[in-house]
């Protein structure tokens, strides 16, 4: 499984978005406001479960905020910072 | 019994339990005296099995409001909210009057299912991965906050968590607020929930009472036997102000206190709490030797033991008042023919220590 | 005419000092006690400060109970002393307790719950000690009283709410005399719940400031005597207790708009101002001084200020959540406390932890020790949930 794929698995499953699938959640799609519709709640529930899965530590929102806008921008901020 | 010099109007109810949802529901097996509880296959570890209890289904939450809306709503938020929307409905409160409405919530353990998963979070992957989506919503006012934000009830909103007097302490509020014109009508209600520790919690205390046998149903007038059954549930009330709006009768008393110093008072029904707590036993049974001539009754076999649990006996005692009707389980003496009415119910609940709330209700003034 | 509520007795414990006098000379002489917690150990990488009572303070029951209603309990005690009261005379009238809590009322105990989760069989002992510690009902049985009595969990408004309604209380008859306040203890789990909300600052809070991070957990209780005018002035014509102040109203109000965040206009805070002004008669331009939510984070401080600007223009604030750190449903029993102690001592210390008045907020709380004359301020304190609660409290006649 790509890290977007499990990102978007992540999303549905862990973020309860109980009316959509991982297939219907678009790459480029905005994640917050218009889009997803996710909040400034599921923002730092994302940074544990970015922890939790992927080992990867998003230190604060000054940080999290470029990496939190879609599933594409996320996933590449994971793979750049796995080790 | 602290009475009321402005009694306030049952405008509607509403609830969801071990019994069903709704009011037909409670009425149904109200009038069947009990309703059969959850069995638990299942036992802990250290060999200590579960036991029944009585569990509230909240899927015709759907009907009132929109699933994507839900999506972080655990049980506890899920029944309280499930609870309001029926009660709401039955008031005939829409949407747009909804916005002065107070909200007031009785609740003896909160939000317990998201307050172990935070704890969860925390022992399977480190303090660095404890969820804040949990942390935030087992706080014990999210239940009164979501009836808030789903329903836009925007009036004082307040929680209150006193184990078994949880409920008339919510309603002494409540009824304080609408005397006092802070609000012309209030949402007010108990919400509990079962969850694993809790049941292990249970059977730990008391399983060993009577030798470990664990009773088939809840035996109210039984007092020196455990026969207690845990439930959960959510069971709502609209009060108002307004007397032409007292659809089941009216509250005009509220008295809270000690066995040792009683003032509560009943002067036709008395609907006792007792749900097979044999440590609150001796009290429910010196009011039962007290009270003979008097009626008896008690619905916990339909609902189950829980902190909240007065909030049904309000509902039952706000229908029998309204469909003259005796419900639930009756002592021996306690009858009721064709001629006879029901004037007025007073519900008891008693805890452990002897603190008692209790609740006066007569069907019009 | 709105009826005031006259406090006779307040007992305090918090990071700044184990008694309100204690406390208030503290934060004058600008003091601020946070280290990184000392009582539990965490595996976060920062080591968010804490505002910790760290001295032993009075242990005035032997029965087993949660830290909170320990707390609670010492507040009590001390807030009875004070007001002059015999127990016996207590015992004879209607005594309600109202306590806020937040810590006070979950069932969260981690030994018990991972000794559970491991299939083990857990000793029972913290669960116990759990159903012994209802604040509210502690110091109900401690002291024997007969009367109302509540635990409020309305999250870090409680302790205002529980003030709030035991006033309402005298006033509605229910009861001659209420202890009310609230008290909550610093634990794990709120810790790691507030660090993982990203609203905990790795340094000692800044309320107000252009760089505030986040807020200090804090731990404490405080627990007020109020009293039905009837009682206080029967009690006063026997030359008995005083009135350090007086409860004058109670507003709350709810944003309905977010689990976690405050309603970016600050709808219900200004529902809860609109509602204590209306109750208490005063007029906003009476107010000597606001004692402000202010934990710090990006978010309260924002909301907060842009009602202040809107509502309370002018008027001197500042925020004491920089010497407590934010004890959550104590909070507001403490800041009543501390603003009843202000108005008879007419100064107010600085707004700790402020420097650089953030542009966006366009507002400045008090930065130095300031004397105060007019004999009114206003306390208010904003929840998760959405809960907004505000009190407006009026200076006593017998000073110090």
């Amino acid at each position: 499984m790509t890290t977007k794929e499990k990102l978007k698995q992540i999303l549905v499953e862990d973020l309860n978005l109980e009316d959509i699938t991982p297939e219907e959640i678009g790459d480029d799609e905005p994640l917050f406001g218009e889009g997803l519709g996710l909040d400034s709640l599921d923002a730092v529930e994302l940074v544990v479960l970015v922890q939790k899965h992927f080992g990867v530590e998003i230190k604060d929102m000054e940080e999290g905020r470029p990496a939190l806008q879609s599933v594409t921008t996320l996933a590449n901020f994971i793979d750049n910072n796995r080790e | 019994m602290n009475r009321l010099t402005c009694p306030v109007a049952i405008q509607g109810l509403g609830c969801v339990g071990g019994f069903g949802c709704g009011i037909d529901d409670f009425c149904h097996a109200l009038v069947a005296g009990s309703c059969a509880p959850t069995l638990s296959s299942e036992q802990h570890a250290d060999g200590l099995a579960y036991g029944p209890a009585y569990l509230a289904q909240t899927d015709t939450l759907t009907d009132f409001v929109a699933k994507r809306s839900l999506r972080r709503l655990d049980h506890y938020a899920r029944m309280a909210l499930l609870g309001g929307c029926l009660a709401l409905e039955d008031a005939g409160i829409a949407g747009e009057q909804r916005e002065k409405v107070g909200v007031m919530v009785a609740s003896g353990y909160g939000a317990s299912t998201t307050t172990f998963s935070f704890l969860d979070s925390v022992l399977d992957d480190g303090d660095h991965c404890a969820s804040p989506t949990n942390f935030s919503n087992s706080v014990h006012n999210v239940a009164a906050a979501y009836l808030s934000m789903q329903l836009g009830m925007l009036g004082p909103n307040l929680t209150i968590s006193q184990f078994e007097m949880s409920m008339s302490s919510a309603l002494c509020n409540a009824v304080c607020w609408l005397q006092q014109g802070r609000v012309d009508t209030v949402l007010v209600g108990g919400v509990d929930e079962h969850c694993p520790v809790l049941n292990y919690c249970y059977q730990r205390y008391f399983a060993t009472v009577d030798g470990g046998q664990t009773s088939a149903k809840i035996e109210p007038f039984v007092f020196d036997r455990q026969t207690a059954i845990p439930g959960e549930g959510a069971g709502f009330l609209v009060l108002s102000a307004d007397p032409d709006k007292a659809r089941y009768g009216m509250i005009d008393g509220v008295d809270v206190g000690h066995m040792r110093q009683p003032t509560w008072s009943a002067d036709d029904l008395l609907l006792v709490g007792a749900d097979g707590h044999c440590n609150c036993g001796q009290w429910y049974e010196s009011i039962a030797d007290h009270h003979q001539n008097h009626r008896l009754a008690s619905c916990t076999p339909v609902y189950g033991s829980q902190p909240t649990g007065q909030a049904f006996d309000l509902i039952a005692a706000a229908l029998m008042i309204n469909d003259q009707r005796l419900y639930g389980h009756t002592t021996g003496h306690t009858t009721m023919a064709d001629s006879d009415t029901i004037d007025s119910v007073t519900s008891l609940k008693v805890a452990a220590d002897g603190q008692y709330g209790a609740v006066h209700m007569v069907k019009g003034i | 005419m709105p009826t005031r509520v006259p406090v006779t007795g307040i007992g305090c414990l918090c990071a700044a000092g184990n008694t309100l006098d204690e406390a208030v000379a503290s934060m004058l002489s600008g003091q601020r006690h946070g280290k990184p917690p000392a009582r539990f150990t965490t595996t976060h990488v920062d080591r968010f400060p804490v505002f910790c009572i760290e001295d032993e303070f009075e242990q005035v029951s032997d029965v087993e109970m949660l830290r909170t209603t320990q707390l609670g309990l010492a507040a009590a005690v001390q807030a009875v002393r004070q007001s002059g009261w015999d127990l016996d005379q207590l015992r004879e009238l209607r005594v309600g307790v109202c306590m806020g809590t937040t810590v006070g009322s979950a069932m969260n105990n981690e030994r018990f719950y991972s000794e559970y989760r491991n299939g083990h069989t857990p000793d029972m002992g913290p669960i116990n000690c759990f159903l012994n510690s209802n604040p509210a009902a502690a110091i109900s049985r401690h002291f024997g009283l007969n009367g109302p009595c509540q635990t409020i969990v309305n999250a870090c408004s409680s302790g205002t709410d529980a003030i709030g309604l035991a006033s309402s209380w005298l006033q509605a008859g229910l009861c001659d005399v209420v202890l009310a306040g609230g008290a909550d203890e610093l634990c794990r789990t709120t810790y790691n719940g507030f660090a993982s909300l990203q609203i905990s600052a790795p340094v000692l809070s800044r309320p107000f400031d252009e760089t505030r991070c986040g807020l200090n957990l804090g731990e404490g209780a405080a627990v007020l005597v109020l009293e039905s005018q009837r009682v206080q002035q029967q009690r006063q014509m026997r030359a008995k207790g005083y009135v350090i102040g007086y409860v004058l109203g109670y507003g709350s109000g709810t944003d309905g708009w977010h689990l976690t965040a405050p309603h970016p206009d600050g709808r219900g805070l200004k529902q809860a101002l609109a509602e204590a002004f209306t109750t208490s008669g005063v007029e906003k331009e009476q107010l000597a001084f606001i004692n402000c939510h202010g934990t710090g984070t990006r978010d309260n401080d924002r909301v907060e200020s842009k009602v202040l600007g809107e509502v309370l223009a002018q008027i001197p604030f500042h925020s004491t959540k920089g010497y407590t750190g934010h004890t959550l449903g104590a909070a507001g029993a403490i800041e009543a406390a501390f603003t009843l102690a202000f108005l008879r001592d007419g100064i107010i210390p600085a707004s700790a932890g402020f420097s650089q008045m953030d542009p966006e907020l366009s507002v400045i709380p008090v930065t130095e020790p300031t004397t105060i004359v007019k004999e009114f301020a206003l306390s208010e304190s904003l929840a998760f949930g959405g809960n907004n609660a505000a009190l407006i409290l009026a200076r006593g006649e017998a000073g110090v």
